[in-house]
């Protein structure tokens, strides 16, 4: 029975010709095991996770009620505007703080000054270190009692007594927008000193033999050389921010009372600690499609500079 | 300024963008060289300036970590801190020898991060051939799916995605960090691989089917020997990445399967008294991979991330 089945195997196989597989099929035999841990990992949790926003859920009961707009509503009606309101505040701060810093580190070791290449690669290692380990790190810098944020400022005399930055409401968010700047700012650096490099120096010597100053030439040619990189970090930057989560958590956990919960924060806690999963997929929701219509307007806003 | 007069030695390459000042010549390189060597007072003044104050903002928070890693405990709960520590000491490191829980996360870690990076490589070097070498319907636009795959936000992804794991058993494995981890390097890796393996000609493929090679022989002693670098650094930054992860290994994992980053704030966060010696000495052990697998990225990884976006 065995070696019957075994030699009518062989004898199919000698029979069919070596490549048995066209060219398409292989290429998609190929693509199967990415396709299949995306489609798993990535394509079904989220069709799956907006679902439940039209649904009453627990993370940890089984069984669901279909309740329509219920849980929307109820996020429209609840905080969602200061939300919102933080969530845009954080990420505006985390990605044109980045800028800023990043853009003028680059244009100054992008002229000739002495140590400009070992300070280009000391200024990767904030970007090179764990999100935790940066929330460590600006967590004991902000301590309230031992920190050396509260010694420099009253030293400078900026703060009169101690602050507990992460705990005030009105310090918190500051607090964690410096903390994740810092992480941010070297990459920002990276990629605007490559876009730096491509501008050809023969126009800064033609501008500079016409009269042109470094401030015309920097806005007439470096900064026109750098729309397209600039347009494209400041958009990645914004997409991660929005979704920020492991600085924010570690650092405060969204507190003091909620004044630095942002969409990311809010949807974990609303599933992990309230286990409420509808009104997290409500969240999560609203949160993808403001995050479509912002890139939607983003990327016709720069088109339309483009064309000018 | 004489050299202005100077005729051009060599001529313009044609490649070279001229939407300024187009028609006239480049100048010979000698020149742009010296001219560029004296920066003016002004612009010296200004970029010191900005490396001083951004520089420092940069750097001193890494100081205060390698300080804070040296200073003795009972030194540590001071106000005003000090800026040097009065008697360096490497007890903090010693401590945290000896914390057997650390060692279990640790041990996690280098496991989960190994898995990973060895499956996204196998992974997306398939993903990557195919995208490079065959031509199909719904190419193009798989590629970008794969690309804008990391634009969904990884807490929203996980409210379900505990729950397919819990659903087939797998919540406290191994298994469902390495699966997630493999996943979210796919974007980057799948790319990269691809770059790689576009400038590797079809000549050499055709000539190794026309030899009778099978196409999965030319794939494996083909292609990616031919790969090699391409296939280090994508194994590296998914190690990286896995190693770095914080959220999946928090939700996904228990105790005994969890990595060090949610490890370390399970044991060091949230306590009356924070040991901060210790927690600083464990930030530098948990980034030191990391700043050894970037030293020996850099060329690929640097060059690979910006190249495309500064063409584009």
């Amino acid at each position: 029975m065995m070696s019957s089945q075994t030699h009518t195997l062989e004898h199919r196989k000698s029979q069919t010709p070596p490549r048995r597989l066209s060219d398409g099929q292989f290429a998609v035999l190929l693509l199967l095991p990415g396709v299949a841990l995306l489609a798993g990992v990535v394509l079904y949790p989220l069709v799956a996770a907006l679902v439940t926003a039209f649904f009453e859920q627990s993370l940890v009961l089984p069984g669901r009620t279909f309740v329509g707009l219920q849980n929307i509503v109820e996020v429209l009606q609840g905080d969602f505007l200061r939300l919102l309101g933080q969530t845009m505040v954080f990420t505006l701060g985390t990605t044109i703080l980045p800028f800023v810093i990043g853009f003028a580190l680059a244009l100054a070791l992008n002229t000739k000054i002495r140590g400009a290449k070992v300070l280009r690669g000391l200024m990767l290692i904030p970007w090179l270190v764990p999100g935790v380990v940066v929330s460590f790190l600006w967590m004991w810098i902000f301590n309230a009692n031992y920190g050396v944020m509260n010694a420099l400022l009253q030293g400078l005399g900026v703060i009169d007594d101690p602050q507990a930055w992460l705990a005030q409401p009105g310090t918190a968010m500051g607090a964690v927008i410096l903390a994740k700047t810092w992480q941010s700012f070297p990459w920002m650096m990276v990629m605007l000193l490559a876009g730096l490099q491509t501008v050809p120096g023969e126009l800064h010597e033609a501008a500079e033999m016409d009269g042109a100053g470094t401030v015309r030439r920097f806005f007439a040619i470096t900064l026109p050389h750098l729309k397209g990189i600039v347009g494209l970090v400041l958009l990645l930057e914004f997409i991660w921010n929005f979704q920020h989560f492991d600085i924010i958590y570690v650092l405060t956990g969204g507190g003091p009372a909620g004044a630095t919960q942002t969409f990311a924060t809010a949807v974990y806690e609303t599933a992990f600690h309230g286990f409420d999963l509808g009104r997290a997929g409500a969240l999560g929701l609203l949160w993808m499609v403001l995050l479509m219509a912002l890139v939607v307007v983003y990327v016709r806003f720069s088109e339309k500079g483009e064309e000018r | 300024m004489s050299a202005t007069t100077q005729l051009p030695a060599t001529p313009t390459p044609p490649s070279t963008p001229a939407p300024y000042g187009a028609g006239r010549p480049a100048a010979p390189v000698r020149r742009r060289r010296s001219a560029l060597r004296s920066e003016r007072p002004g612009v010296r003044i200004a970029a010191w300036a900005t490396v001083v104050v951004f520089g420092g903002f940069g750097l001193l928070p890494v100081y205060w970590l390698l300080a804070t890693a040296l200073t003795p405990r009972n030194q540590v709960f001071a106000y005003p801190p000090r800026f040097f520590p009065a008697a360096p000491t490497l007890d903090a490191f010693a401590s945290l020898a000896s914390n057997d829980a650390l060692f279990g996360y640790l041990r996690n870690s280098v496991i989960v991060s190994v898995i990973t990076a060895v499956l996204s490589v196998l992974v997306s070097a398939y993903m990557g051939y195919s995208f490079s070498k065959f031509r199909y319907r719904g190419r193009r636009s798989l590629m970008y799916l794969v690309l804008a795959s990391q634009m969904f936000p990884q807490a929203l992804l996980l409210i379900t995605l505990y729950s397919v794991f819990s659903a087939y058993n797998l919540l406290n494995t191994y298994t469902a960090l390495v699966l997630s981890f493999t996943t979210f390097t796919l974007p980057l890796c799948v790319w990269m691989l691809k770059g790689f393996f576009d400038t590797i000609p079809d000549e050499l493929v055709e000539a190794a089917r026309v030899d009778g090679a099978s196409r999965l022989r030319i794939i494996h002693s083909i292609v990616l020997p031919l790969a090699a670098p391409g296939l280090i650094a994508a194994g590296l930054f998914a190690f990286v990445r896995g190693w770095n992860d914080f959220v999946f290994a928090l939700t996904l994992a228990g105790p005994e399967k969890q990595t060090l980053p949610p490890g370390l704030v399970n044991t060091f966060i949230g306590e009356a008294s924070t040991a901060w010696p210790e927690l600083m000495a464990a930030s530098l052990v948990v980034s030191l991979p990391v700043a050894i697998a970037f030293i020996a990225l850099q060329k690929y990884l640097v060059g690979g991330l910006t190249a495309g976006a500064v063409k584009g």
